[in-house]
């Protein structure tokens, strides 16, 4: 029996007894570079500070040797850490699923309302006093379903046309916006100012009380993820070539966005709306991978290595203030959202751009 | 067009009469024309009035303001809050509050309108640039971007700046509540000048509306239209902020409901939104007083949240999503 060899190009196939598997060499590449750089500011984030650590401290706390750097390193600065990557990967995860369902590089989390959902759900919360963190995650988890869910609804028109659905999101969102703005002002100065900084996307004081949810959730979705691995090639597709590959794409459609929407949430209620890091990870990922579809596991690398970047420099940049993490990523990712406008001259994207 | 006057008239009475403290209109007659010390013509005099007059003042400013960009842009959904070009002006007043130690109107003004325009354009730029020229989506995510951009400087000021933000986030939620009657002598002279910029290219918006070849080919120099006409709602939105904060959505509704009533032809049109604006701008004030009694809910908030089923459904319509 002969075998014929259909590897699309740039491909290897990884062969475990009777199944096989395709691997996309380039990505797989740059996951291990995006891995390796990730490793590294990991490494330098703990390191800098108001007092720096040498590098040999920072690998021996994270093994687990004794060393006198434990406090500074292992319970002031990796708590904080922690949470970053984890938002991080989870809204490169979220942009990437929510891009791919929307067919349109513009979209993301931030656009489309969830943010803002669960941003003005969790202020209201702040607001009439419910400060705990045991219950906040799911306030803000509830208010991006919400969110999103009536941007869906009101977007639905004999089907979801991308455009309607942007133009949808971003009224919601100026709407949940001016919400927010008023239960700032309900708020007295303190609670003011937290919700302020909460909105801006901070990393600061959040540990292990964040993270906690954020990794079981993410944890969870994993075999969901590795089903959206798959399943997102179809949806790729426009409507009639992926119905006739036999896609069954509402279904797949609204996995793939209801995962979004709850990983966006759960970032969300961990570090405040980060802006920006689900547009530009899944962007940058795909670029770098130059695959047809978004890469889902370089997506969520990119955007923890983003967030880890970002907050160091927020940290450092103006010390001794500190400013928030999403105060940077929206420096960086409005540019580059205006630029994508700018330079989207392909035909294609007149109906989605 | 007397309807709609007899429809302002009625939203200033309401603005003048209801509150915390109700009143009938006569008693609300009685304290403009006689004064007198009673509580009833102390509240009047004092708080709602310059609280009506500016309410006046900002809803005129964005109705136009909302029209004219509609109309340069050829665009339904343009609208200084979407825009960021209100967010601009934000910007412009935290500059003033934390680095210029400006703390009075006079000074944010113009700080308001530097905001505005650099704001304004950017966008224009953006959104314009790139192949189908500004289509509303694009104009939207530009906008969208543009908002977030500048709510982030904002936020960065703000985070380093604990004084500026106890003074801006009253400021910042759109209000009409406490402004007084000095904020209008500030502000009339540019409410005047951007209606006059808009008066000197109105007639052309319609020959615009008809497309730029045309509008071209009618003698129009449409350049100079246009930029006449950002520079015109430029200046107005710099006032409504300046005055009462960044309100969402009044500039977006008021042209749409204003065509509805008088047709595209912006002879009618410019009026009848002018005189639109306050109404939508006093009813939604004074809805906010009632709701959640005794506490009120600022101007801003109640046009967001009646402007977005607007939004909703314009976006519905297939027009909007297939430009």
């Amino acid at each position: 029996m002969t075998r014929t060899m259909l590897r699309p190009p740039g491909h290897t196939v990884l062969r475990a007894r009777r199944s096989s598997f395709l691997l996309h060499r380039r990505s797989l590449l740059v996951a291990v570079v995006l891995t390796a750089l990730l490793a590294a500011t990991v490494v330098a984030s703990l390191c800098i500070g108001e007092s720096f650590v040498a590098p040999g401290e920072v690998v021996r706390v994270l093994l687990g040797l004794p060393s006198p750097d434990e406090l500074v390193v292992g319970t002031l600065r990796l708590p904080r850490l922690v949470t970053g990557l984890l938002v991080g990967a989870a809204f490169g995860v979220s942009g990437a699923l929510i891009q791919t369902v929307a067919r349109n590089p513009l979209a993301s989390p931030d656009v489309i309302g969830v943010t803002h959902g669960a941003g003005a759900a969790t202020v209201a919360a702040m607001t009439f006093g419910i400060t705990s963190y045991a219950v906040l995650p799911y306030v803000s988890v509830g208010g991006g379903l919400a969110a999103a869910l009536l941007v869906y609804l009101l977007a639905w028109r004999r089907g979801l046309h991308a455009a309607r659905f942007v133009l949808v999101g971003i009224g919601i969102s100026v709407a949940l916006g001016s919400l927010t703005r008023l239960f700032v002002t309900k708020g007295d100065y303190l609670v003011a100012q937290q919700a302020k900084v909460w909105l801006t996307g901070s990393l600061n004081g959040r540990g292990y009380d964040q993270a906690a949810p954020l990794a079981t959730v993410l944890l969870l979705l994993v075999p969901f993820l590795l089903w959206a691995a798959r399943a997102q090639r179809g949806v790729a597709f426009d409507n009639d070539t992926a119905t006739a590959l036999g896609t069954r794409l509402d279904r797949d459609r609204l996995g793939l966005g209801a995962l979004g929407v709850v990983s966006a949430s759960m970032a969300t209620a961990a570090a405040g709306p980060v802006d920006f890091v689900a547009l530009l990870a899944p962007q940058i990922a795909r670029r770098l991978t130059r695959t047809p579809h978004i890469p889902l596991l370089c997506s969520a690398l990119m955007g923890a290595l983003i967030v880890t970047v970002a907050d160091l420099l927020a940290r450092r940049l103006f010390s001794p203030t500190e400013l928030p993490v999403g105060v940077f990523t929206a420096l960086v990712g409005a540019p580059y959202l205006m630029w994508l406008i700018v330079s989207s001259r392909s035909s294609r994207s007149g109906g989605t751009a | 067009m007397a309807v709609t006057l007899l429809l302002l008239l009625l939203a200033v009475v309401l603005s003048l009469a209801v509150g915390s403290r109700t009143m009938a209109p006569s008693a609300v007659w009685d304290a403009l024309l006689h004064g007198g010390t009673s509580d009833d013509a102390q509240v009047v005099r004092a708080l709602r009035v310059p609280r009506t007059v500016v309410g006046v003042l900002v809803g005129v400013a964005l109705g136009v303001a909302g029209t004219v960009l509609q109309g340069i842009t050829r665009n339904p959904i343009a609208e200084p809050g979407i825009l960021g070009i209100s967010q601009g002006a934000s910007l412009g007043v935290v500059c003033a509050i934390a680095f210029f130690g400006v703390h009075t109107l006079n000074g944010y003004v113009w700080y308001a309108f530097g905001g505005a325009a650099v704001a304004a354009v950017c966008i224009y730029v953006v959104a314009g640039s790139g192949r189908g020229g500004a289509s509303p989506v694009k104009l939207a995510l530009a906008g969208a971007a543009m908002n977030a951009f500048l709510a982030s400087v904002v936020a960065g000021i703000l985070t380093t700046d604990a004084r500026a933000l106890d003074e801006f986030r009253f400021w910042d939620v759109g209000s009409i509540a406490g402004r007084d009657a000095s904020i209008v002598g500030q502000t009339w002279p540019f409410l005047v000048a951007g209606l006059l910029l808009v008066l000197a290219m109105a007639r052309g918006l319609d020959a615009l509306a008809l497309g730029e070849d045309i509008a071209r080919g009618l003698g129009r120099n449409v350049a100079l239209l246009r930029a006449t006409g950002a520079l015109g709602a430029t200046v107005l939105t710099g006032v409504a902020v300046a005055a009462a904060g960044p309100i969402a959505f009044t500039g977006l509704a008021v042209p749409h409901i204003a065509r509805a009533l008088v047709g595209p032809g912006h002879r009618w049109l410019l009026p009848m939104a002018a005189v639109l604006g306050p109404v939508m701008l006093l009813l939604a004030d004074v809805l906010g007083r009632v709701v959640v009694r005794p506490a009120e809910v600022p101007v801003a908030v109640m046009t967001a949240l009646a402007g977005v089923p607007f939004l909703v459904v314009l976006v519905r319509r297939r027009k909007v999503v297939a430009a």
